[in-house]
């Protein structure tokens, strides 16, 4: 599975835990990694995903649909799941103010319920790190 | 017109660049059935 992962584009580094059943993975700086391709590639590896949380710094915009989203590169944004930090955020969208978040991009649902990885991924804010 | 090319390009860099700046900087992930 690592190398599989680090085949990915965008990826630089990939760190795998057994014991603890964690994977960390350090993208390059150019901006081409999908958290999307991540977990399909992890699900092709035969491996399942049951979370997959990412920090990532940008600016938050509303997007077509007027929901939040956090734009971390000028053609990739991940629509904000709305919570009292993410409302916390409405007075900075749109405005050229970058933010530092922690945030959940994928859960697997509990139960049998089967995992689909390929819905698109929204992101669950858990913590602003950084506001400039 | 110096001065007019000049704000329109320090305008374009105000907008173009915070985009420029933003990135993941780090994904992790819980997983399941790894050996």
């Amino acid at each position: 599975m690592k190398q599989h992962l680090g085949r990915q584009s965008g990826v630089q580094t990939v760190e795998v835990s057994l014991l603890d059943g964690k994977v960390e993975v350090t993208p390059k700086e150019d901006g081409q990694i999908d958290p999307a391709q991540l977990l399909k590639a992890t699900y092709d590896s035969g491996v399942t995903a049951t979370e997959m949380n990412m920090t990532a710094r940008g600016k938050i915009v509303k997007d077509s649909s007027g929901s939040l989203a956090l734009q971390v590169a000028p053609n990739r944004s991940f629509t904000l799941t709305p919570n009292e930090l993410s409302k916390g955020l409405e007075d900075v969208a749109d405005a050229p103010k970058m933010l530092t978040v922690r945030g959940e991009l994928y859960k697997k649902p509990a139960g049998k319920q089967k995992a689909d990885p390929s819905a698109p991924l929204k992101l669950l804010i858990l913590e602003v790190q950084k506001k400039e | 017109m110096n001065t007019k090319k000049l704000a329109l390009l320090a305008l374009l860099v105000s907008i173009v660049s915070p985009v420029a700046q933003a990135q993941i900087k780090h994904i992790e992930m819980r997983v399941e059935g790894m050996t």
